[in-house]
């Protein structure tokens, strides 16, 4: 899968899961610091991400996660495995 | 770099980053209570994602806000308090909180962020209180600052409490309300990244509002600037410090090689350093606060003559032995006292100290009374007990006990109404009214005495410290170094000996012997009797193995010790390597004292003075100060001790040569200040000389 198409789908989701708009997250967008995800939010994060592109996540490592750009490298090695 | 430990309590403006709208969390809560609290400034929310919060405009950034902010609350998740931090220094914060948990106290990845932070702070010039910690809280009205997660703003007062454990301050808050007890600044400074309980003492010092000094402590982290701090405070100011040192019980068990490193195990230490500084140490929280309100709203009794009043005989009985165990003294009235109560109160009454005004006495009598021995001159403070009988009028004698206080200004009055219920209202009246209450008349009595400690502890005189001229400090620095380089762990007595001799201390000539010839030949040249002692780098307790003879009288004898003492050492420790016999003058008869040293991690060269001798370790009546020392401390460590009376000639006994060992400790002192490479160190005995004829080290030891 394109990086492009994986960004998409992923800020999609996260507009989602935090109710904003897509085009308000950028790829250096911290998940906590500027889009303002607490605890919750980014355990269900995590949940959207696994749901929307048919993936398994290690938590630990999923939730280590910063940024909506390092997302998308993480998610990308997992979907094209 | 100087500390904006000001901005923290009396900021202009306040931005909370990383608040939010979810009640009951943290981020919410920490912008509710500074709300809540009243607060004089500007507060400015911080969220991501909330245009408002509690009806307050929200900022996404710090950086959007067009004014100045003093200081901001950092209460991110601590993934991300760096960046939080970074915007705080390019928005020109001046000093943060942090509140979120997450750094060292969670292992190597929170070590590595709290360094983070530490850098990022010392790059723009912001000061840090935190992280992991509560907040802060200044009751001041022109500032009224609630910024922590505190349930409540406490009421205001003159007391500060600074603490390590947050969690602790959410319990002593809700302590000190139901006491009416108030605070004039409450910090949980955390993991004290930055501003620590040190810099903290030196600004409460200036601090007007604060006039008595809370500390509760989990770890210290620099004991000799700790020292410093509260001897400058306290002598400059005369503000009390109290401190409670938690974890007594876990440290100092590794093994110690030494006499001095037995004895001086870390509390050991810490409550001596803590004395010295002038620091009363409490065990609990109770006992910190029952002090810190005497201190806080009376004046300080002026000698240790109380008087007691009572309405009841078996409390006053009570009141008297705690009075007694403490060091205070029960007054004896003045002639005009008496006659006064002789004419005031019933028959029965007891006019001598403890006043007992009877158990059917009302407000008149214990007006009578209490205002009786306040104007006795002889009497330096006032102890008034109650208990609840059915004619006794508890709330009008409360009143009384306030009214003739505030007519005395100038000597304190405790209470204790004993009981619960019905002297409730009266306690209420008198904590009210800063008149300090305990519910038992023993920590009634353990405060006043608590409190003229303190009193005393304000004429401990600092003098400069003057190092002994007449030492060789590069001839034992020569000595350890062999030591050291040639692998041994301690060095033996004879070299020993020559460090001491360096500093000036008064050992006793000696030569080694490495035959049984050699023996009796200096034997002969030290003059009989001597003492013969085993030389062998690998023997450290010389008894134990039958290595030490003394009184030997003649030079056949020290030909014969010597093959004794070779062939002893050898069964017992068959590995030792054995240089030979030392031969030494024997000491000449006299006191046995002990001096020794210990570096102690935290609180740096602390030295050791105490009755010496085989049994050092069984009676444990030593005293210790944190080198270096002048001569004040010097004199009062060794009267300090329980047996000084011996030493200064008990009982129709010679006094010792006093000046001999103040002496020998300052030399002591500064050789541990020179030489750190000495871990540990024990001379002992030292035997002390009547007066004028001076003391010898009769044995030593130093551990590298």
């Amino acid at each position: 899968m394109e990086k492009s198409e994986i960004e998409s789908r992923l800020k999609e989701a996260i507009a989602r899961v935090l109710k904003i708009n897509a085009a308000e997250i950028n790829s250096d967008s911290n998940f906590v610091f500027d889009l303002g995800a607490d605890s919750m939010q980014s355990v269900e994060l995590v949940a959207a991400f696994e749901e929307e592109f048919s993936i398994e996540m290690d938590e630990d490592q999923a939730l280590g996660v910063q940024s909506v750009g390092d997302a998308v490298e993480f998610i990308g090695t997992l979907v094209n495995q | 770099m100087t500390k904006n430990i000001d901005t923290v309590f009396n900021p202009q403006s306040v931005a909370v980053l990383g608040a939010t709208r979810t009640k009951g969390t943290v981020p919410h809560d920490i912008l509710q209570n500074i709300l809540d609290g009243g607060f004089q400034g500007v507060v400015y929310p911080v969220s991501p994602r909330s245009p408002s919060i509690n009806g307050v405009k929200a900022y996404k950034y710090i950086l959007e806000i067009e004014d100045p902010v003093d200081l901001a609350i950092l209460v991110f998740p601590s993934s991300v308090c760096h960046l939080a931090l970074e915007q705080c220094g390019e928005k020109g914060v001046k000093a943060c909180i942090i509140i979120s948990a997450g750094f060292r106290e969670v292992g190597p990845a929170g070590v590595e962020r709290e360094k983070n932070i530490k850098e990022i702070a010392a790059k723009y010039g912001i000061s840090l209180i935190g992280p992991n910690c509560l907040g802060a809280i200044n009751t001041d009205p022109s500032v009224s600052l609630n910024a922590s997660f505190a349930r409540k703003m406490p009421q205001a007062g003159s007391i500060a409490f600074l603490s390590q454990s947050g969690a602790l301050c959410t319990a002593v808050l809700d302590y000190a309300r139901g006491k009416n007890i108030g605070f004039s600044k409450f910090v949980s400074f955390g993991n004290k990244s930055d501003i620590s309980e040190i810099d903290l003492i030196y600004y409460l010092g200036k601090d007007e509002a604060t006039k008595v000094i809370l500390i509760y402590l989990e770890e210290i982290t620099d004991g000799q600037k700790l020292l410093e701090a509260a001897q400058t405070v306290i002598k400059e100011t005369g503000k009390p410090i109290l401190a409670i040192k938690s974890g007594r019980t876990s440290a100092g068990a590794s093994a110690a090689a030494s006499h001095t490193g037995s004895l001086a195990g870390s509390d050991e230490v810490c409550d001596a350093i803590f004395r010295q500084a002038g620091i009363k140490r409490c065990h609990t929280i109770e006992e910190m606060f029952n002090i810190a309100t005497a201190l806080a709203y009376q004046p300080r009794p002026l000698t240790n003559r109380v008087a007691i009043v009572t309405n009841a005989g078996g409390p006053g009985v009570m009141a008297t032995d705690a009075c007694i165990d403490h060091g205070l003294e029960l007054a004896s009235f003045s002639e005009e006292t008496t006659e006064i109560f002789r004419r005031k109160l019933p028959k029965t009454a007891n006019i001598y100290n403890p006043v007992d005004v009877i158990g059917d006495a009302r407000s008149d009598r214990y007006n009578a009374a209490l205002a009786g021995v306040l104007s006795d001159p002889n009497v330096a403070g006032a102890m008034v007990i109650l208990t609840p009988q059915s004619m006794t009028d508890i709330d009008e004698i409360a009143r009384e006990i306030v009214r003739t206080s505030a007519a005395n200004p100038g000597k304190p009055v405790y209470t204790s109404f004993m009981g619960e219920t019905d002297v409730a209202s009266g306690i209420n009246i008198l904590q009210s009214n800063h008149i300090p209450h305990y519910i038992l008349p023993e920590s009634m009595a353990a405060a006043m005495a608590a409190s003229y400690n303190f009193e005393q502890a304000l004429k401990i005189k600092r003098l400069p410290v003057e190092p002994a001229k007449d030492v060789d400090k590069k001839k034992a620095q020569k000595l350890l170094k062999a030591a050291a380089d040639a692998g041994h762990k301690h060095l033996p007595e004879v070299e020993a000996t020559q460090v001491l001799a360096a500093y000036g201390l008064p050992v006793l000539p000696s030569f080694v012997a490495t035959t049984a010839a050699e023996a009796a030949k200096f034997a002969n040249q030290v003059g009989f009797p001597v003492a013969m002692k085993i030389y062998s780098p690998d023997v450290v307790h010389k008894f134990d193995v039958g290595g030490v003879i003394l009184d030997v009288a003649d030079a056949d004898s020290a030909g014969k010790a010597f093959e004794q003492i070779v062939a002893s050492v050898k069964k017992a420790q068959p590995k030792a390597e054995i240089t030979g016999v030392n031969i030494q003058k024997m000491a000449p008869h006299g006191r046995e004292v002990i001096l020794g040293l210990k570096r102690d991690p935290i609180f740096g060269p602390v030295v050791m003075f105490g009755l010496g001798g085989t049994f050092v370790e069984v009676f444990k009546d030593v005293s210790f100060r944190a080198a270096p020392l002048d001569s004040y401390a010097v004199g009062a460590m060794i009267r300090e001790i329980k047996s000084f009376p011996i030493l200064a000639g008990a009982r129709g006994r010679t006094a010792c040569d006093l000046a001999a060992i103040e002496d020998c400790i300052k030399r002591l002192a500064q050789l541990a200040v020179d030489c750190p490479e000495i871990i540990e160190l024990d001379m002992n005995p030292v035997i002390v000389q009547p007066e004028g004829e001076g003391a010898v080290v009769a044995d030593a030891r130093i551990m590298l």
